[in-house]
């Protein structure tokens, strides 16, 4: 588990993680999301013990990452695909990390078969490799010490459609496990299909915290559509019980505040005809977009 | 900083220092500029010899072989520069300091692998040129003129190897403070021929006596160089010339390790 405790960097005059306080648990995937520039890198590297924070505390399982002893077999990071040395080989580059960590030198072989890089992909020299194998190469590593905890900056990048695919099982089947998976991502799409839970940070600053589900349903598009030629009543009658409700159309009503069933049982009481009733739910794109709508750090035309 | 934690980071070190090819470069960089300048040296040390004509001289095969470190070290301090500034270049410092996020366990294994690599390779080139040096002259046209007195060689084998070794020992402390190829080289050059030279040039007595106690000349002192390069004698000891060496490595590593500590990688 990662415990994030009022964590804070300043860069000269600019707060690029302010005051972020959150508890990442094991067992689920948790999606870490924010506009370019929103601290999420900078918060994945100091969990890391790599950037020094201005105030606050990360604790990996209670302690600071430098004190962690193999810190490798306790948390996997991804954090710059392109991070190998060019000249030397995946399998190079794994078993010096093995080594630095007492970490069984099967292992490289074992994870280079996981992400798929066994064989000659992996006697390449890492700067010969295409992006989306160098993220395979950085999931590899990342996979070596079987840690509890795995932080990812960006996997999918650089990665073709059966790669993405192949991430997004990987991720569920990691959580499944039991373990702590922290992904950040720009694929709303991706996300939406990947995490169970979503941390959200804008300026540095934690804009929500919260179960997917629960992202999605706060959203204002997320919301039920009726169809009825008594629009009007069931408007009324829907008013009364303090949700809100628009009128796009002469016989459409769009209502938000209750769940479908709520709606439909209100106009079976009040005796309305229904034409259509269906739950409307707005994509985690456009919830995300209303989340941060204050905080796009280089938002552009804005 | 525990024992284990060093063993096994000093073990990375190890495989990353002989899976770049660059290192294999360097090696063999020092091996042919070693046998070059030591063969060059000795024959025109040969050739002074018999247009002089002076009675009883001998030279000793391992004496250009000290004489070239002046030369040789620089293909050294790419090795020793490259082991630490290429993972600034490609970011590969941060997948380094989170599998080992002591900074001090991370420069001392470097140094653990760097600077008995550095000293094998002074002894194992030195003695490949020695016989080089020795084979050259002993032809004829040379006048006969070299010796091979085997405790000496030896010795001044292994200093040659100890000097390459602190040398580099310094270079990765300059390459941790400065976190790149560029400004190692600089300072590195600076510090073993630049400012001494410069400093010389100037005339000062006080200036020329710290000039010779920077590092090139130092270890000259220490591998029994009699003469300084403005051909006057050596002012002080081999020892002290050791000593020398050790703090300059000292300093450098200390700055090195400060830097990494605090900053962010």
């Amino acid at each position: 588990m990662i415990s994030l405790n009022a964590l804070s960097k300043r860069y000269g005059d600019r707060l690029a993680v302010d005051d972020l306080t959150l508890d990442l648990k094991p067992g689920r995937v948790t999606g870490f999301l924010g506009p370019n520039g929103a601290g999420k890198s900078t918060t994945m590297r100091m969990v890391l013990g790599l950037d020094h924070p201005t105030s606050g505390t990360a604790l990996v399982g209670g302690r600071p990452y430098r004190r962690l002893r193999d810190p490798l077999r306790a948390v996997g990071a991804l954090l710059d695909a392109r991070a190998a040395h060019p000249g030397r080989s995946g399998h190079a580059h794994l078993t010096a990390l093995a080594r630095s960590n007492g970490i069984p030198r099967r292992r490289v072989d074992e994870v280079l078969e996981t992400v798929g890089l066994a064989g000659a992909p992996a006697r390449k020299r890492a700067g010969t490799l295409s992006l989306g194998m160098s993220q395979r190469l950085g999931i590899a590593a990342a996979l070596l010490g079987d840690p509890g905890v795995l932080m990812f900056d960006e996997p999918v990048n650089g990665l073709d459609p059966d790669g993405v695919r192949w991430v997004r099982g990987l991720m569920r089947a990691l959580a499944g496990e039991g373990r702590t998976v922290f992904v950040s991502s720009h694929l709303m799409s991706e996300m939406q299909l990947t995490a169970d839970h979503l941390v959200v940070i804008g300026r540095g600053r934690l804009i929500a915290d919260a179960p997917l589900a629960d992202v999605l349903a706060g959203s204002s598009l997320t919301g039920v559509l009726v169809r009825t030629p008594h629009a009007g009543d069931l408007a009324e009658r829907l008013r009364a019980d303090g949700m809100s409700v628009s009128r796009p159309g002469e016989n459409e009503l769009e209502v938000t505040g209750a769940p479908v069933e709520r709606v439909g049982d209100l106009a079976h009481e009040a005796g309305i005809r229904l034409h259509e009733l269906r739950a409307k739910e707005a994509s985690l794109e456009q919830a995300y977009q209303e989340l941060t709508a204050g905080s796009v750090e280089y938002g552009a035309g804005r | 900083m525990s024992a284990r934690g060093l063993w096994q980071a000093a073990g990375a070190e190890w495989v990353k220092l002989w899976s770049v090819r660059s290192t294999w470069w360097c090696l063999a960089g020092a091996l042919a500029l070693t046998v070059l300048t030591s063969v060059t040296l000795a024959v025109d040390a040969a050739t002074g010899a018999l247009r002089d004509g002076t009675p009883g001289v001998r030279i000793s095969a391992a004496e250009p072989v000290v004489s070239a470190t002046s030369f040789v070290q620089f293909a050294l301090v790419a090795l020793a520069m490259l082991a630490i500034t290429s993972e600034y270049a490609s970011g590969g410092i941060r997948t380094t300091l989170a599998a080992t996020p002591a900074r001090g366990v991370v420069l001392a294994a470097k140094a653990l692998v760097v600077g008995p690599v550095m000293l094998a390779t002074g002894v194992l080139t030195g003695a490949l040129t020695v016989a080089a040096v020795y084979a050259v002259l002993s032809l004829d046209v040379f006048g006969g003129f070299v010796v091979l007195p085997a405790g000496q060689v030896a010795l001044d084998l292994l200093r040659t190897g100890v000097f390459y070794a602190l040398v580099a020992v310094m270079t990765l402390g300059v390459g941790a403070a400065t976190r790149s190829a560029a400004g190692t080289l600089t300072v590195v050059f600076l510090l073993l021929m630049g400012l001494p030279l410069m400093i010389l040039m100037t005339g000062s007595q006080v200036l020329a006596d710290l000039s010779l106690r920077m590092p090139t000349f130092a270890g000259l002192a220490f591998m029994g160089s009699a003469r300084n390069i403005t051909g006057g004698p050596m002012p002080y000891s081999p020892g002290e010339g050791l000593v020398w060496l050790l703090v300059w490595a000292a300093v450098a590593v200390a700055v090195g390790h400060a830097v990494l500590r605090r900053r962010d990688a």
